[in-house]
């Protein structure tokens, strides 16, 4: 949060995200090492150049008044995005496994974020959204977007275990049950037989409408779209949802609430919150996703199996979250491409390529300290704050 | 400060043409091949090990002037966690350009992975993986597969105890995946050369105390005691049966084989059995080639235990690939029909869900302190006995 003063320009922030858009091309498509390279410098230079001119700043300005607009350009820059690459089975499968945790980084920041609960089972609950999908996909027939909602469903529902013992412990002991939670999903699904034991399930794809995500989209011979354009459609479908449900629920009093909550629970308390019912529902509500956002990586990937959910897979859905700022969704969505894509794209490098991938958070954690974009001044209301 | 940053910008452009200007300049005629493997995280030794030596192969075929065409191999890690390895199976299977790959260290990725390799239609040789369904459960022709399984393991293991003339087993195996699988395909075999079990039980896998099941193991009597399972039961397992007296010979399965069973059992562990894909590398056909090649390549880590299999796997392909040139429908289906090819780590011949006939598996028995593979061993020449002969 800086204390100067940008003026909104609608231009500028255009600009800036049709040249976002030209630079996510450029990279998905870099195959060799000297691009991969000079783009990380040519970013990286872009973004010390946009702080000296406060772009980012005018940025945040431009958001808070033209809100819908901007939202909307960013739905159509990723709409481009996928467009580009839409015979290209990878990138859009890296693109759509992004996206999706991104939803599920959403979710944790829900609690970590607004309510201040900290979860670092977020893997564990993504395991169960892919296991539900995957068990229900073969022993019903359910449609797809019916499992998807019960993907988060369970998720939610099994995450009320944790509750008592999250909202008896504090701070760090709750993150401890948490962790625990995590390494106990692990291994329960490692000896359980009927889930597959450590050799995982089959997931069914997903249908909608008769349609079945894992055909190639062909049109007379001549067009041939990649199926994984399915799947990113749906992705960006649902992650638009989570986000505008996240920033409904942030401006309400619910999220006022739970602001409240974490800042200081004694006051809030002293003010009449409940502070076990918003608990539970920030962390309910966050599992749920995470939950969706499972039972859909889960219908893409087509298989599951427990090593995908070890608590270093949680450990990176609170990294995408702290990378990111924590409480933005913007920034959540930002550090989810990034963690995701970065690694893959230093697959050039082989074993070296996380060493690199873990200099390159630290850096930008030693000149973002509070995250890529950390939380604006509340909101109340689109377009409120006019400079 | 303006003028800086526009100097910067400029030579941004320049490194960004320049870069494309030679990737166009290379291109010659070249065949892309792929390799998979764990190249991070816990078992990343074996992945490095296994790509190092896969890019021996190719190495040494650029360097052979009769070769036909110029082999590229790019290598893509997958963590060995499956999510990972459906990305990276996409990756190598949506290029076009890669004709066939060797893949997988880890049995989950495998499974995980396969389904990828039928859609995209590439052809994929599995050098590491060893559960048996990688390549049993399902009927995809694009996935074969050069190393043994448990099946394998257990045909070998059936057929060299009925020779040696035992007829009567009782079967002692855990209960996780490892322990359940050597169970069945132990069964399986020892029913196929006339075999009989007596008595099975099945133990969690942190049990301390086996009285009940050993008591009524010595009530059957049987010849031969089969363990399925690893080193810390084992060797509880081996220390009550002394202690309770049931003399019955030990025989064990790949998860024994390890320097814990022995140091922790002394002189208990004489004459126990084990049987293990993979041979030492001096007892492969083209081991010492192979060793020889790989010092003179000069890589910084060990081949490890995998490495001569994505070696031949590797080879296998890009033999295929001279034969019938880079077409993957092509390379498939002579893939498919691979019989009695020679390569460093024995013949190969596929069966028609294309997991290796003739896989290596070795005998290994414990003798002072050390396990030594059978035809080696002082057992083995007739020098020592094992028990119930």
């Amino acid at each position: 949060m800086s204390n100067k003063i940008a003026s909104p320009s609608l231009p500028i922030s255009l600009a800036v995200i049709a040249l976002g858009t030209a630079f996510a091309i450029l990279f998905l498509g870099a195959e060799n090492e000297y691009l991969i390279g000079s783009l990380l410098v040519f970013v990286t230079l872009a973004v010390v150049a946009s702080s000296k001119f406060n772009i980012l700043n005018r940025m945040y300005a431009t958001f808070a008044v033209h809100e819908v607009l901007m939202q909307a350009a960013i739905v159509v820059a990723t709409l481009l995005l996928v467009a580009w690459f839409y015979d290209d089975h990878f990138s859009l499968l890296m693109i759509t496994a992004a996206m999706v945790y991104a939803i599920a980084a959403i979710g944790l920041n829900i609690q970590f974020g607004y309510a201040g609960v900290l979860n670092f089972a977020g893997a564990a609950f993504l395991g169960i959204g892919c296991y539900t999908s995957a068990v229900l996909g073969q022993y019903t027939n359910l449609p797809s977007m019916l499992i998807l909602c019960l993907g988060g469903l369970v998720a939610a529902v099994i995450g009320t275990i944790l509750i008592l013992p999250v909202l008896r412990t504090s701070g760090h002991y709750a993150a401890l049950v948490t962790i625990a939670f995590s390494i106990l999903f692990k291994t329960f699904l490692e000896v359980n037989d009927v889930l597959g034991g450590p050799q995982g399930l089959n997931v069914k794809p997903t249908v909608l409408f008769g349609w079945n995500f894992n055909t190639n989209i062909e049109i007379r011979d001549e067009f041939e779209a990649s199926f994984y354009l399915c799947y990113a459609l749906l992705a960006l479908f649902l992650l638009a949802l989570a986000f505008i449900f996240t920033r409904r629920l942030e401006r309400s009093w619910i999220g006022l609430s739970m602001d409240s909550i974490r800042l200081d629970e004694t006051a809030s308390a002293c003010y009449g919150l409940n502070i076990a019912l918003w608990k539970s529902v920030a962390f309910t509500f966050g599992n749920f996703l995470i939950g969706v956002a499972g039972a859909m990586y889960g219908q893409m990937l087509g298989y599951v199996a427990p090593s995908n959910f070890t608590f270093g897979d949680s450990l990176i859905l609170v990294s995408i979250v702290l990378l990111g700022g924590i409480g933005n969704p913007w920034g959540v969505i930002t550090a989810a491409s990034i963690v995701i894509l970065l690694p893959e794209k230093f697959q050039i490098i082989q074993e070296y390529r996380f060493l690199l991938y873990g200099i390159v958070v630290i850096f930008i954690l030693l000149y973002r300290p509070k995250g890529l974009l950390p939380r604006q001044l509340r909101n109340y209301l689109p377009g409120g704050m006019k400079a | 400060m303006q003028k800086t940053f526009r100097i910067l910008t400029f030579l941004v452009m320049v490194c960004l043409v320049g870069s494309l200007l030679t990737t166009a300049a290379l291109a010659k005629e070249k065949v892309k091949v792929a390799f998979i493997g764990p190249l991070t995280g816990g078992v990343s030794a074996n992945g490095i090990g296994g790509r190092n030596s896969a890019q021996l192969a190719v190495n040494l075929r650029n360097a052979d002037p009769s070769a036909k065409y110029e082999y590229e191999m790019i290598s893509l890690d997958d963590e060995c966690k499956p999510n990972i390895g459906v990305q990276v199976a996409t990756k190598a299977a949506a290029d076009k350009h890669v004709i066939a790959a060797a893949t997988h260290y880890c049995s989950a990725v495998a499974m995980g992975a396969v389904g990828t390799y039928n859609k995209f239609g590439l052809p994929v040789i599995v050098w590491g993986a060893v559960l048996p369904d990688v390549t049993y459960g399902n009927d995809y022709k694009e996935v074969h597969r050069v190393n043994g399984t448990m099946i394998n393991q257990n045909q070998v293991a059936a057929k060299f105890m009925r020779d040696m003339g035992y007829k009567t087993w009782v079967i002692i195996h855990d209960t996780t995946d490892y322990g359940k699988g050597h169970n069945t395909y132990f069964t399986k075999e020892l029913e196929k050369v006339g075999g009989k079990i007596l008595g099975r039980f099945g133990v969690t896998a942190d049990q301390q105390d086996f009285t009940a099941e050993l008591t009524k193991v010595k009530q059957l009597n049987p010849d031969v005691v089969y363990f399925g399972g690893l080193t810390n039961i084992g060797v509880r397992i081996r220390l009550q049966m002394e202690k309770l007296g049931v003399d019955a010979q030990f025989q064990g399965t790949s998860g024994i084989k390890s320097d814990a069973f022995l140091n922790t059992l002394g002189p208990l562990s004489e004459g126990a059995l084990s049987f293990q894909e993979g041979a030492p590398i001096d007892k492969l056909p083209g081991g010492k080639y192979f060793t020889e090649q790989y010092d003179k390549a000069g890589f910084e880590r060990g081949h490890e235990a995998y490495g001569p299999f994505a070696f031949a796997a590797m080879n296998l392909i890009l033999d295929t690939i001279e034969d019938v040139g880079p077409n993957r429908k092509k390379v498939r289906k002579s893939l498919n029909k691979v019989n009695g090819y020679e390569s460093i780590v024995g013949e190969i011949s596929f069966d028609d869900h294309g997991q290796n006939k003739v896989a290596a598996i070795t005998k290994y028995v414990g003798q002072d302190g050390k396990w030594v593979v059978w035809e080696d061993s002082e057992y083995g020449n007739g020098k020592r006995k094992l028990k119930k002969l």
